[in-house]
């Protein structure tokens, strides 16, 4: 993707991130910024510790940036200047998160760790409009003989692809993945990225964060995380 | 909404809440219970004030109140007033006809001269008499004092044949009853003829009017005699069991207890100086039990005349001072108290102000030439109290120790409300990772408190709940669980011990697979029902236990009515301490950083 949208979907502009260890003081992030278009996907690419997964988690609302240490745009305007329930709602509708460890709620069942974040919004879809959505999702992802079943009676694959379903339940502007593959073998990421590339295709935007460059090179453009700092230009593979 | 599918999901599908639920309904159980218990007790105390003593008692104790009749039929004539009786109170030493060798026993007894038929209108008296119909074992005791006392009469009835015989019989039952029931009645009524029995049996109403000793007990007279009806605890006959009923020593030999006893009490002059003592010989003819071990073992009742006798109260003509043959008046008969009982529903205290007014009117109706006066209310030595005032020097201890007890439970409702707040601490520490999942996508932190908030609403209305089931019934029974832990069945000693061995065979199977857990439990759990089983064998071993001692506790069972006010705030006061439990660590969980929650392990 050559062509440039003129306002990004999402946007990290000057963001710090101290983390308070004890007395020490440990800066994360330094000055980093990142620009995601509209159906882009952006990999971002460092070593453990870099701060990869902080960024992803203040681009999502998540996490905080230090006082006066920048802010998060979505769609131009600001994220971390609004009020609690604004980035409650952001985090809700317009992000999906995908994690290494999957993060499901082991009480759940398939379906209803699916619809979670549809109650949790109590959005315009019912709950039935909720549960039909989820299944259709979760069918799609190959998972339709699995909607009763607890988290541990899946496999590592399965379970990613429940979040990733959880993820899109909401129908969010960004989806935010966090490793999705650094538990799996290898077989598995690949299928894990084969379904975030199909959904990228679909015209998803998609900020990947890992340290693996194989990884790296699904995406449409790759920037690295280094002391605090997202290194420009990126180069696409 | 997601909230509720969360709470409902958290509750059913671990153990903690079932953990949890268990705790609080043992802690609202034991303090449900210790507190029915404790209050049912004090309420005991405070009301047993009441027992034989009626509403409110006017009292002039120095000399005894003159014209009580006048005073008592004035008060009958109020509408408030169901009967006013009254009493002779005094001390007294009380010779028993027990040991069997020539110097015998006395108790130090407190005398009430009573009227018996008004006196069980204000007082339950006639509730209290503890001995109705005799049983056969008795009846034969009846029978063989009939006999021993009109020995004469039955030999000049019999020839000789029939009369040895008759003395072998009765010699040989009188020293085996004091052993073993025998079967006296029946073996007299084959030896005599139809004629000598029917004599035999005139002697003693008692041998066939089957309500001739609770009639005697009522009346306080036999046979046209002045009689005495004693506490229960008075006779040392009388033996306490440990299910609170009650076995006469030496198989009934000492009922009722049998023969007189001698009476002996120290009138006073009207200068309150001590005249000689007097004595009268008085046959037992029944026995009360009021329930409150001190009236129980001190107390005796005798016609109200025979008091006044002893005491010098009863009526006496007044002499002139310089010629002892010229009467000059009458000095009527006294009596030291007059006991009045409401009617209507009326609360002591109102009646005691009716009391006082017509107590006044009482004094101004009698005639202006009257020699004696009763006193006047102006008399520092009249008093006129309502039942708990009286019974104040003894009830007020005890209203003490109830503050005290419930200072000491407030502190028990706070190491309640610790381990709850533990319990759930730890429930929601374990739900960290839970929270931060849920904040990522999209949860407010209110929404999550909510979740817990709603949980632990649960956990303490089903806890406590089930705690208030418990403590009904345990309160309930508490006098048979009371009974079984005093006296436990070998048979649950043996279901103990099986139980140890299924869980040392259990535990031994496990041993191979070289996990820690179920050896830990298994050693514990034998360990427990061994020890539970060992003392089940001792308690056997040492005849039982009696933890609610009569003697120490004035009463002879165990409370058990459930106190309703304090349940419920018990029951409150669980379900607040829940909440209050699981909102502060949720509270501080939903706080947490998400991503730091996320990380949480």
């Amino acid at each position: 993707m050559n062509s440039s949208p003129t306002l990004p979907i999402l946007e990290g502009r000057h963001l710090q991130k101290t983390y308070e260890l004890g007395r020490a003081s440990v800066p994360v992030l330094h000055d980093a910024s990142l620009e995601v278009a509209q159906g882009e996907w952006v990999t971002i690419l460092g070593s453990s510790g870099s701060g990869k997964s902080t960024m992803l988690h203040l681009l999502g609302g998540l996490d905080r940036p230090d006082e006066g240490g920048g802010d998060v745009m979505f769609k131009g305007s600001s994220v971390w200047t609004q009020s609690n329930r604004f980035i409650n709602q952001y985090r809700n509708r317009e992000i999906g998160f995908v994690f290494q460890f999957y993060h499901l709620l082991p009480e759940l069942t398939v379906i209803e760790n699916t619809t979670l974040p549809s109650m949790i919004g109590r959005s315009i879809q019912s709950t039935l409009n909720a549960k039909e959505r989820a299944s259709v999702l979760l069918e799609q992802f190959g998972l339709g003989h699995r909607l009763n079943h607890r988290p541990r009676e899946l496999s590592g694959g399965e379970r990613q692809r429940v979040a990733i379903a959880r993820a899109l339940m909401n129908d969010p502007s960004v989806l935010l993945a966090d490793e999705p593959t650094g538990n799996l073998d290898e077989e598995t990421g690949n299928e894990i990225l084969d379904v975030l590339q199909q959904l990228h295709q679909d015209g998803l935007s998609i900020v990947l964060v890992t340290h693996n460059i194989e990884i790296a090179n699904r995406g449409d453009v790759v920037v690295h995380l280094r002391h605090g700092q997202i290194e420009h230009p990126a180069t696409l593979a | 909404m997601y909230q509720t599918l969360l709470t409902t999901r958290y509750l059913t599908s671990r153990v903690i809440p079932f953990i949890a639920v268990a705790a609080v309904a043992l802690c609202v159980a034991l303090v449900i219970v210790v507190v029915s218990v404790m209050s049912g007790f004090l309420n005991m105390v405070q009301s047993s004030g009441k027992t034989l003593m009626g509403d409110v008692i006017i009292t002039y104790g120095i000399s005894g109140i003159p014209h009580y009749e006048k005073l008592i039929q004035h008060l009958n004539q109020d509408e408030d007033v169901l009967a006013a009786t009254p009493v002779v109170d005094g001390w007294g030493l009380l010779r028993m006809p027990y040991p069997d060798s020539k110097a015998k026993q006395s108790e130090t007894v407190q005398v009430w001269g009573i009227e018996p038929s008004s006196f069980a209108k204000v007082t339950s008296f006639d509730k209290s008499l503890q001995w109705t119909t005799p049983t056969d074992n008795q009846r034969d005791w009846l029978l063989l004092d009939a006999i021993t006392a009109n020995q004469n009469s039955l030999q000049e009835s019999m020839d000789e044949q029939q009369w040895n015989l008759f003395v072998v019989l009765v010699n040989n039952a009188s020293h085996a009853m004091n052993l073993e029931p025998v079967s006296l009645w029946s073996d007299v009524q084959d030896l005599l003829n139809e004629e000598q029995w029917n004599t035999l049996l005139e002697i003693d109403e008692r041998l066939t009017n089957p309500d001739a000793i609770l009639q005697q007990g009522l009346s306080l007279s036999q046979n046209g005699t002045e009689g005495i009806v004693s506490g229960l605890h008075v006779s040392e006959g009388n033996e306490r069991q440990k299910d609170g009923t009650y076995q006469v020593i030496r198989n009934d030999y000492w009922w009722l207890p049998r023969y007189e006893g001698t009476l002996t009490m120290l009138p006073v002059d009207s200068q309150g100086g001590i005249i000689e003592p007097e004595s009268r010989i008085l046959p037992f003819v029944n026995e009360f039990q009021s329930g409150v071990f001190m009236i129980d073992e001190s107390r005796v009742f005798v016609p109200i005349g025979v008091a006044q006798e002893l005491l010098h109260l009863d009526r006496a003509e007044i002499i002139d001072v310089d010629d002892p043959t010229v009467v000059v008046g009458v000095d009527p008969a006294r009596v030291t108290s007059v006991l009045v009982g409401g009617a209507n529903g009326i609360t002591a205290e109102a009646l005691q102000e009716k009391v006082i007014s017509m107590y006044d009117e009482f004094v101004a109706q009698l005639p202006n030439d009257e020699i004696v006066l009763p006193p006047t209310r102006s008399d520092p030595g009249l008093t006129i109290h309502t039942w708990e005032e009286q019974q104040r020097r003894f009830t007020g201890p005890i209203e003490k120790e109830r503050e005290l007890m419930r200072t000491l439970f407030s502190i028990v409702y706070l190491v309640v409300a610790a381990l709850i707040l533990s319990i759930f601490w730890s429930i929601v520490y374990e739900k960290t990772r839970d929270i931060g999942i849920l904040r990522s996508i999209g949860a407010s932190r209110g929404s999550i408190v909510w979740i817990f908030l709603q949980y632990s609403l649960i956990i303490g209305v089903i806890g406590s709940g089930v705690g208030l089931l418990l403590g009904w019934l345990i309160t309930k029974n508490i006098n048979a669980i009371h009974e079984a832990m005093g006296n436990p069945p070998l048979g649950l000693a043996i279901g103990v011990f099986i139980i140890a061995a299924c869980i040392a065979m259990y535990t031994a199977s496990k041993l191979r697979y070289r996990t820690m857990l179920p050896v830990v439990l298994g050693s514990l759990g034998f360990i427990t029902f061994c020890g539970i089983g060992a003392l089940i064998l001792f308690i056997r071993h040492i005849g039982g236990l009696v933890i609610w001692d009569a003697s120490v506790y004035y009463f002879s069972i165990i409370p058990n009515e459930l106190d309703w006010p304090s349940s419920i705030v018990t029951v409150c006061g669980a379900v607040l301490f829940c909440l209050l439990g699981a909102v502060i660590p949720a509270a501080k969980a939903a706080d947490t950083d998400p991503v730091r929650a996320l990380r949480h392990e």
